[in-house]
C-alpha cells in the first residue's frame, strides 16, 4: 500500500508498504524509533500496533537536546 | 484499536504495560503517576501549612517537559495553600531559539496565573549562549557551559524566593540516559551524588546540611515521548525547536542504545531506574559525610570546595562578568 507520512518539522516521504503494515512500520520507514515519535491520523495519536487503515499520516517527533548535563 | 480501560478509540500503546488508552484515560494515566511520584518521594512536606507554606520554584524552559510539569504541578497544587508554585525561565542568548521558547513560557503562565520570572545570562553573568559557542575558550561543548550557568541561575534564584525545592522536567528518558552514564562511567560518587541531589525521597535523602536546594523532578516515570503526547492531547503552548546548539553526542549515543533496548525489551528503562536508585541509595549511603562543598565562593558566595567556583571560572573564561563586577 502506498502512505504519505509527513514528518512535522521534516520532510514528506512516500512510502511503499505491505498490506499488513501498521504505524509502527511507518515510523521504521522513516527511520525513527517508536520510543521518540508518535504517528497522528487527523491531528489524533494513533497505537503504533494498529494497522495502517488511511493513506496519509504525520508523525510527531521528539526534539533533540536540552537535558542539563550529568542530570544530577 | 478500542481502550482497554472503556472501549473509545485508543490513541497510544504502552508496549511496556500492554495497555491501549484513549487520550482522556492516557492523560489520566499520566496525572496519577505523576502525583504518585510526588506522594512516593514526599514532595510535600508535612511541616507544610497554610500559614507556612512551602514555596516551589520549576524551572520552565518553554518545552514540552517543563510545560507539562508546570501545567500538571498548577491543577495539582493550585487550591492548596501548603504549596507556593514559582516558574523560573532562563534565557540563555541563544538567537531565534530563546525569544520564541519564552513566548510559549509566557502564554502558559498567563493561561495558569502562576508567578512567573524570567533571568537572562546576559544580565547574570554577561555572556550569551551564542557567543560562547562561538568563542569556545575551554574546547567544550556548549552544553557543559549552558549546563553550569543555567544550573547556578536556577540555585541561586531558588535562594532568592526562599525555595523549598526546585523541581525540574526530566523525563524516564532523561534519567535512564543519566543512569547509564554514570554506570558506564564507573563514577560511583556521581551516583551517590545524583541520589542525594534529586533521585532519592525527601525521607531517604540527606538535605538537611546540604547549602543547596534540593531538587525534585515529578516527570521521572514518564517517558518522554509520553510527555510530548501529553502536551499534544492537551493542547498546551510548547515550543518545538532543538536548540542549535546541542550537541552532546555520548549521550545521543546512550539514547540511541536505549531506544534499540526499549524497542525489543519493553520496560528496560523502568528497570533500569528501578535497579540504578537502589544502588544510588546505597552508593550515598556510603559516600556521606563531609564530602559536599563546605566553603564559600571568594566571588558569589556559592557553594564550592575551591576559592572560586566553576561557575566564576567559566564566567571570566568566557570574558562575562557578574552583576557585582564593576
Amino acid at each position: 500500500m502506498d502512505v504519505t507520512c509527513e514528518v512535522l518539522g521534516g520532510g514528506t516521504h512516500e512510502l511503499e508498504l505491505d498490506a499488513d503494515a501498521t504505524y509502527g512500520d511507518v515510523l521504521e520507514a522513516v527511520g525513527l524509533s517508536t520510543q521518540e515519535a508518535s504517528v497522528l491520523v487527523g491531528d489524533s495519536p494513533v497505537p503504533e500496533d494498529r494497522r495502517i487503515e488511511v493513506d496519509s499520516v504525520q508523525v510527531l517527533r521528539l526534539i533533540k537536546g536540552g537535558a542539563t548535563p550529568g542530570g544530577t | 484499536m478500542q481502550c482497554d480501560k472503556c472501549g473509545a478509540e485508543a490513541v497510544m500503546h504502552a508496549a511496556y504495560s500492554g495497555l491501549h488508552l484513549c487520550s482522556e484515560h492516557f492523560r489520566r494515566s499520566v496525572e496519577s503517576r505523576v502525583r504518585r511520584r510526588i506522594r512516593d518521594d514526599a514532595l510535600l512536606s508535612e511541616a507544610a501549612t497554610a500559614d507556612d507554606p512551602e514555596t516551589w520554584l520549576v524551572g520552565l524552559s518553554g518545552g514540552k517537559d517543563s510545560v507539562v510539569l508546570t501545567h500538571l504541578l498548577e491543577g495539582t497544587f493550585a487550591s492548596d495553600p501548603r504549596v507556593e508554585l514559582v516558574a523560573l525561565t532562563v534565557h540563555e542568548g541563544i538567537d531565534g531559539y530563546r525569544d520564541a521558547s519564552l513566548e510559549a513560557c509566557l502564554e502558559l503562565t498567563d493561561d495558569l496565573d502562576i508567578e512567573h520570572e524570567v533571568v537572562s545570562y546576559a544580565d547574570e553573568y554577561g555572556v550569551e549562549m551564542d557567543a560562547v559557542a562561538e568563542d569556545d575558550p575551554e574546547g567544550m561543548a556548549p552544553c557543559a557551559y549552558c549546563g553550569v550557568f543555567r544550573r547556578d541561575a536556577l540555585s541561586r534564584y531558588a535562594d532568592e524566593y526562599g525555595a523549598d525545592k526546585l523541581l525540574t522536567g526530566h523525563n524516564l528518558d532523561d534519567e535512564a540516559q543519566t543512569a547509564m552514564m554514570n554506570l558506564l562511567s564507573g563514577d560511583i560518587a556521581q551516583v551517590a551524588k545524583h541520589f542525594d541531589a534529586s533521585l532519592g525521597s525527601f525521607e531517604e535523602r540527606e538535605v538537611d546540611d546540604s547549602p543547596f536546594v534540593p531538587r525534585a523532578k515529578p516527570l521521572r516515570d514518564i517517558p518522554e515521548k509520553e510527555v510530548a503526547l501529553y502536551a499534544h492531547l492537551a493542547d498546551l503552548p510548547v515550543h518545538m525547536a532543538e536548540c542549535p546548539h546541542a550537541s552532546e553526542a555520548y549521550r545521543g549515543e546512550i539514547q540511541e542504545l536505549l531506544y534499540g533496548l526499549e524497542d525489543d525489551h519493553p520496560g528496560t528503562r523502568h528497570s533500569i531506574m528501578s535497579g540504578y536508585e537502589e544502588l544510588a541509595r546505597l552508593a550515598a549511603e556510603a559516600h556521606r559525610g563531609g564530602e559536599g562543598p563546605r566553603g564559600e565562593c571568594d566571588r558569589c558566595g556559592a557553594p564550592t570546595n575551591n576559592e572560586v567556583c566553576r561557575k566564576c571560572d567559566l564566567v571570566d573564561a568566557v570574558g562575562g562578568e557578574l552583576p557585582g563586577d564593576d
